[in-house]
């Protein structure tokens, strides 16, 4: 092999790397990430419609799971599902009407005051609209 | 000249109190002049007419601890509230007879009933504070202060003595020395006084060990309202120590899944057999420590061994709790690293974070049921956080697996360009040249 056709041939390779390496990030930034990104303002918890009374669902809000109820008379409340004692995730008990905690029965009302058990705070609110028909769960002003 | 001394002393000391009101928060800048509202204007003047006030004033006696942000005084009943007499009268002879309905000081024994005339009232009550209970005397009574009192015990604590007699304030009140945050050391200022619980029998350090435990660093560090406070156990108007039966009940209160468990246990039967307090066997009272795995087992530091015998059923019991703990904590204390790795690598670390907290939830759980002192209820709770754990540790291996590959991808886009200008320049050569 010549040193022309060498030179052609690392030429081409180089040229075929350097067009891989910029097409690959660019196919990768055109297609949608797997997760949302973690600091977010708000998210999409669905449609309203298709959440039934005394229902509740855990929505991931960046970081933070937030739990989203449905309360009997239809209104929407959203609240931090950690628990302020010692961070398990809490979840609605549809025979109490309450938030309940299972690591250590604690008790909270579908407004996040904690009523029983250790829980030593009220569960941080966040704000729930209805747009169109689809539940929006957004940070509170502060 | 007299009323002028008198107004002065008036206008200084509705100044004075102005001023700790503004110093207390209240955001108005100093040449902003404030408007009295109503009830200041309506205090003022009852302030000014009331004679008892007005001559302790300017005497410059007036009782220790006097707060002229008293409840009472804040709702206009001034000394006669209390100490009767007529507040109309100048004269001091007249204002303080027996005639007007003065009754003095009170002895230390007569003030449960001397705070109980208007206290136990319901009807009174309801005009000020309806929603008050009105049975605090009673209560009293059954407290051991009360029955000490009763006994002819003068130095044991009595109303003033929590809330003092002439600074009460409502307990929601910071200032107040029944507020949550406040009631260790109004407790602890007889309680830690040695010389004043010589003879009693009981130790003066709880402070000491409360300040220390875990309840204490939460309410007094941390100013987690939320935590307990001595009255939260001990109860307050009739503040008695819980007995053996009622020491699991107290705990539980708030340790609610912990006493369920506990209380089906055959443990609980055998301590009450054997007098033993429940909670406090384990935990220790005042001085209540944070929880650790090490508790458990049959290691040193193992409050099972300090009944069970190495090789019994109890103890072979904490053995395997131990075990089932520690292959958890392990386990996920490795995927806490990875997370850690993938944070510090710049990468996505939420779906890993949402398991970890399940994780973290087994975990929680299982060292609840640790009271359950049985090792087929524990394990379920540890091998699901354990899988759990595993899960995030393959989704934080992938995750890293993918920062090497970019890494590698801009490496090789970094040597591919380099070659590309190489080749470039001797082909640019090569065509000079020919």
């Amino acid at each position: 092999m010549d040193r022309r056709k060498f030179t052609n041939m690392v030429l081409a390779g180089g040229l075929l790397g350097w067009i891989g390496s910029v097409l690959y990030p660019i196919v990768c930034y055109l297609t949608p990430p797997k997760v949302a990104e973690a600091n977010v303002g708000s998210v999409k918890a669905g449609t309203a419609s298709d959440f039934r009374p005394n229902t509740a669902q855990i929505v991931k809000f960046g970081r933070k799971p937030v739990i989203l109820i449905r309360t009997e008379g239809g209104d929407f409340r959203a609240l931090n599902a950690t628990c302020t004692h010692l961070d398990c995730i809490v979840q609605y008990r549809t025979d109490l009407k309450q938030i309940w905690c299972a690591c250590h029965n604690g008790l909270y009302d579908t407004r996040g005051r904690n009523i029983s058990g250790p829980p030593p705070r009220p569960l941080d609110e966040y704000v729930v609209k209805v747009v169109n028909d689809e539940i929006l769960v957004s940070r509170p002003a502060v | 000249m007299k009323a002028l001394r008198i107004s002065t002393m008036i206008t200084l000391a509705l100044a004075l109190v102005s001023g700790a009101a503004l110093a207390d928060g209240t955001s108005v800048s100093a040449n902003e002049e404030v408007a009295p509202s109503d009830a200041e204007v309506a205090r003022r003047a009852f302030l000014e007419n009331d004679q008892c006030y007005q001559c302790h004033l300017e005497d410059e006696n007036l009782p220790e601890h006097f707060f002229i942000d008293d409840i009472h005084m804040q709702a206009n009943l001034s000394c006669a509230g209390c100490h009767g007499g007529d507040p109309a009268s100048d004269d001091d002879e007249e204002s303080m007879s027996e005639e007007a309905g003065f009754l003095g000081v009170p002895s230390r024994s007569e003030v449960p009933e001397f705070c109980g005339r208007c206290h136990s009232d319901i009807e009174f009550m309801r005009r000020y504070q309806p929603r008050i209970p009105t049975d605090q005397v009673n209560r009293y009574s059954t407290s051991l202060h009360g029955q000490l009192l009763s006994s002819g015990d003068d130095n044991v604590a009595n109303c003033t003595s929590c809330h003092t007699a002439h600074g009460v304030l409502p307990a929601s009140d910071a200032r107040s020395s029944v507020h949550p945050l406040n009631v260790p050391s109004t407790c602890n200022s007889c309680h830690g006084d040695t010389d004043h619980m010589a003879g009693y029998d009981i130790p003066t350090d709880q402070y000491e060990q409360y300040a220390k435990s875990v309840h204490g660093v939460a309410l007094l560090e941390k100013e987690d309202t939320g935590a307990p406070a001595c009255n939260d156990c001990h109860g307050n108007h009739g503040a008695l120590p819980p007995g053996i039966s009622s020491v699991t009940q107290v705990c539980g209160h708030c340790h609610v899944n912990n006493l369920q468990f506990f209380e089906a246990t055959p443990m609980a039967r055998a301590f009450e057999d054997s007098e033993l307090h429940g909670c406090e066997e384990c935990h220790g009272n005042h001085g209540v420590a944070r929880t650790s795995d090490e508790m458990v087992g049959t290691g040193d530091a193992s409050v099972c061994m300090d009944c069970h015998d190495d090789g019994d059923d109890g103890s072979d019991a904490a053995g395997r709790i131990r075990a089932q703990l520690d292959s958890l904590t392990e386990v996920y204390g490795i995927a806490l690293e990875r997370q850690e790795e993938v944070n510090t690598k710049g990468m996505d670390d939420v779906d890993i974070g949402f398991i970890l907290q399940e994780a973290h939830q087994s975990l929680i759980q299982a060292r609840t049921l640790v009271h359950t002192f049985d090792p087929e209820r524990v394990g379920p709770r540890t091998r699901e956080g354990v899988e759990k754990s595993k899960s995030a540790i393959e989704i934080a291996e992938s995750t890293i697996q993918e920062y090497s590959f970019r890494r590698r991808g801009f490496g090789m886009g970094t040597l591919f360009i380099t070659i590309l200008v190489i080749a470039l320049f001797f082909r640019i050569r090569q065509m000079e040249s020919s």
